[in-house]
């Protein structure tokens, strides 16, 4: 026992003097008279540096610094990020602010703006009861298949009839609102940068006199979240200028608030359901995860619990010296 | 939602074959109850459009603008609001004499509307539904 543990360590150390003649050689090799002098490696790698640093800070000074070309004011005050809830990754849309927010849509903006991609029935749930729909569009005429005749003859809305819109055409539209057009509202708050903080900025945002010294064009109104500070649109809500049926007390930013809410819903009506399917997914596939770990726990249990022993050979003397 | 109708969800999410959904019935029980509902509450009702009343006579006050003006006197903005007075007394100065290029204050109004929009936001989203 002794003699063989002996043995062993005299191998180790024949192993270990191996490698260092080894290492030793190579040492050798190196300092021969092909070396280069430290001074032209350093004078290299800082040329190398100098390179890099160079070429870096020309990049930035091409494409580095952004051009404005505009003015702030043709630029626009940009809107202040507000905490909407709604925009929370786990949070719905107020269904009630939505249904205050459809009826200042109809009390107001809908005079001059229309909302072409809204059908009555995508309402039905979200915003209104079926009953009340049925009732809105039976409010409004639409265009019915030609009769016998071939005329075609008016007939009552239906729930999948749209919401009409308040001008024939843009020409119409353009031609009442001094040349300016009403952009439709379906999509605005997708169609503008900062969404639902510039849409909710720019309906409160007039201020009661513009600032000393601002041009304002004939038939523009100063407001400073619109590029150019001049909109054709003026200020259109005021302090309760609609009554809540819920009685929430209407001031001008609480009905900017739910209009905006409600234009965020005509633009993502998915929304909900988009959020719900995201956590349908999350709660699946961790379900999913969870049972991999334990099929993988199964799988492997034979390896796991596997002991590997080495049970060397007898040494005879005979054989090995 | 009890915990089967959770699991149930989740089950026909991930069977996405499963099941075709049609509109829901309209609530009809519903609203025959609210109509008896409200004719025993006619008295109630007098009292709320009462109240109601009351309300409209009290005058609404955006607190937008009550928040913003507060924030436009804050420390916060003091140095916005100092550069845009500023502003406003050269340019209202200046068109008496009405010579030279014209200034506006545009631009220092839209730093103290930055600042005192941004104080109000938090604060108004509380107050607001
Ligand atoms: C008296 C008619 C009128 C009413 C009422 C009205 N608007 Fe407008 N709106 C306009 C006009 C005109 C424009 C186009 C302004 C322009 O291009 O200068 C406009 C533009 C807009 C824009 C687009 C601004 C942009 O960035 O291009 C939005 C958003 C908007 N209105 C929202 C509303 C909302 C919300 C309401 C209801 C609370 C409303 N409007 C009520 C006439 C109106």
């Amino acid at each position: 026992m002794l003699a063989r543990s002996s043995l062993r360590s005299m191998r180790i150390l024949n192993g270990a003097r191996n490698g260092t003649t080894a290492v030793a050689k190579r040492s050798i090799s190196s300092s021969g008279p092909s070396i280069e002098s430290p001074m032209k490696l350093n004078m290299a790698a800082a040329a190398s540096t100098a390179l890099a640093i160079g070429s870096v800070a020309w990049y930035y000074h091409l494409y580095g610094p952004t051009a404005h070309a505009g003015s702030p004011a043709e630029e626009g005050l940009h809107a202040t990020k507000y905490p909407w809830v709604h925009e929370q990754w786990f949070k719905t849309f107020d269904h009630q602010a939505l249904r205050r927010g459809f009826q200042v849509y109809r009390e107001v903006c809908m005079a001059c703006h229309s909302l072409t991609r809204i059908p009555y029935r995508s309402l039905v749930g979200t915003v209104l009861t079926v009953d009340e729909a049925k009732a809105m569009a039976e409010e409004n005429e639409y265009d019915s298949e030609p009769n016998d005749e071939g005329e075609i003859e008016k007939r009552p809305g239906k729930l999948s009839d749209y919401i009409p819109a308040p001008y024939k055409n843009d020409e119409a539209a353009r031609a009442a609102n001094n040349g300016a057009l009403p952009p439709d509202l379906s999509l605005i708050i997708k169609g503008r940068h900062g969404g639902c903080d510039y849409v909710f900025s720019l309906l409160t945002g007039y201020p009661d006199e513009p600032p000393a010294g601002a041009q304002v064009g004939a038939g523009l109104n100063f407001n400073p979240y619109f590029p150019g500070t001049g909109i054709a649109m003026a200020r259109v809500l005021y302090d309760g200028l609609v009554e809540y049926e819920d009685e929430t007390p209407a001031t001008t930013s609480q009905m900017a608030k739910d209009v905006v809410e409600f234009l965020n819903w005509a633009a993502e009506p998915e929304m909900d359901d988009r959020k719900r399917m995201g956590m349908k997914v999350l709660a699946v596939t961790s379900v999913l995860f969870a049972l991999s770990v334990w099929v993988k726990r199964y799988k492997w249990a034979s390896l796991k619990s596997r002991k590997i022993v080495y049970d060397p050979p007898k040494v005879s003397n005979k054989t090995r010296n | 939602m009890g915990v089967w109708d959770v699991i149930n969800d989740l089950v026909e999410a991930a069977t996405p074959w499963g099941i075709a959904e049609a509109e829901a019935p309209p609530a009809e029980e519903k609203a025959e109850a609210k109509d008896e509902g409200s004719k025993s509450d006619d008295a109630e009702e007098e009292e709320a459009e009462e109240a109601e009343e009351e309300e409209e006579e009290e005058e609404l006050e955006d607190p937008k603008e009550k928040f913003e003006e507060e924030c436009r006197n804050s420390k916060q903005c003091a140095p916005a609001k100092h550069h845009f007075d500023e502003c406003v007394e050269r340019v209202t100065n200046a068109s008496d004499d009405d010579e030279g290029e014209k200034e506006d204050c545009v631009e220092e109004f839209f730093h103290l509307a930055h600042c005192a929009t941004q104080c109000a936001a938090p604060k108004l989203w509380a107050v607001l539904k």
